[in-house]
């Protein structure tokens, strides 16, 4: 999936992966999608949570290995 | 602003320190106005001499090494991360008196304020949290 950015936030224990995100979309246009690698695993929930209250579209969820992959498209 | 959050900060342990911060900081990450009341112990967060070097609670100070593993941010790196989100800390006014603190003792960028400052902002707040 194509992404306008990529943030990597491996390595990183809650609530870094979110205050991350949230740093990048703060700086990107409407319909721009970030794509975010993180090895925290509350991320999977968090960052879905966190999509829905700012209204922002998680386009898609993926694993590989030990590392999780989003793109969200800002709402 | 998506929603406001009300905190108060009343104990000071390391763990005390990452329950706080970590709510604030996610909290203001979610677009939410948030607060902090720092009272009694819970000064202890925003202290300059002892927020880098919280205290376990007692009997789990072999959890030190769990900490370090998981690669949590260190507090002063969350305080910093709150102000920069637009937290509002708010030292208790009436605590600093007892034990004999100056705000210069304190982070900076903290407010002080008495009960009625806190109630003042968590009032009409979404959700309200005490540690």
């Amino acid at each position: 999936m194509n992404a306008d950015k990529i943030l990597d936030a491996k390595g990183l224990a809650c609530p870094m992966p979110i205050v991350k995100t949230r740093k990048e979309m703060k700086d990107m246009e409407s319909g721009q999608v970030l794509e975010i690698h993180a090895t925290d695993k509350g991320a999977k929930a968090d960052l879905a949570a966190w999509s829905k209250s700012g209204g922002h579209a998680l386009l898609e969820t993926r694993e590989e290995g030990d590392v999780l992959k989003f793109w969200i498209c800002k709402g | 602003m998506a929603g406001k959050t009300a905190i108060i900060a009343s104990n000071g342990t390391l763990f005390d320190a990452y329950k706080v911060y970590n709510i604030a900081t996610a909290a203001a990450a979610s677009d939410h106005e948030v607060a902090i009341f720092f009272t009694f112990e819970g000064l202890n967060l925003i202290n300059k001499e002892a927020y880098s070097q919280l205290a376990m609670p007692e009997g789990k100070e072999g959890i030190a090494e769990g900490f370090k593993k998981a690669n949590v941010p260190a507090i002063p790196e969350l305080v910093e991360m709150a102000q920069e989100l637009g937290v509002r800390f708010i030292g208790c006014q009436m605590t600093m008196d007892v034990l004999g603190l100056e705000q210069e003792a304190f982070v900076d960028g903290i407010e002080v304020g008495g009960a009625v400052t806190f109630l003042e902002f968590a009032k009409d707040a979404d959700v309200t949290l005490t540690f």
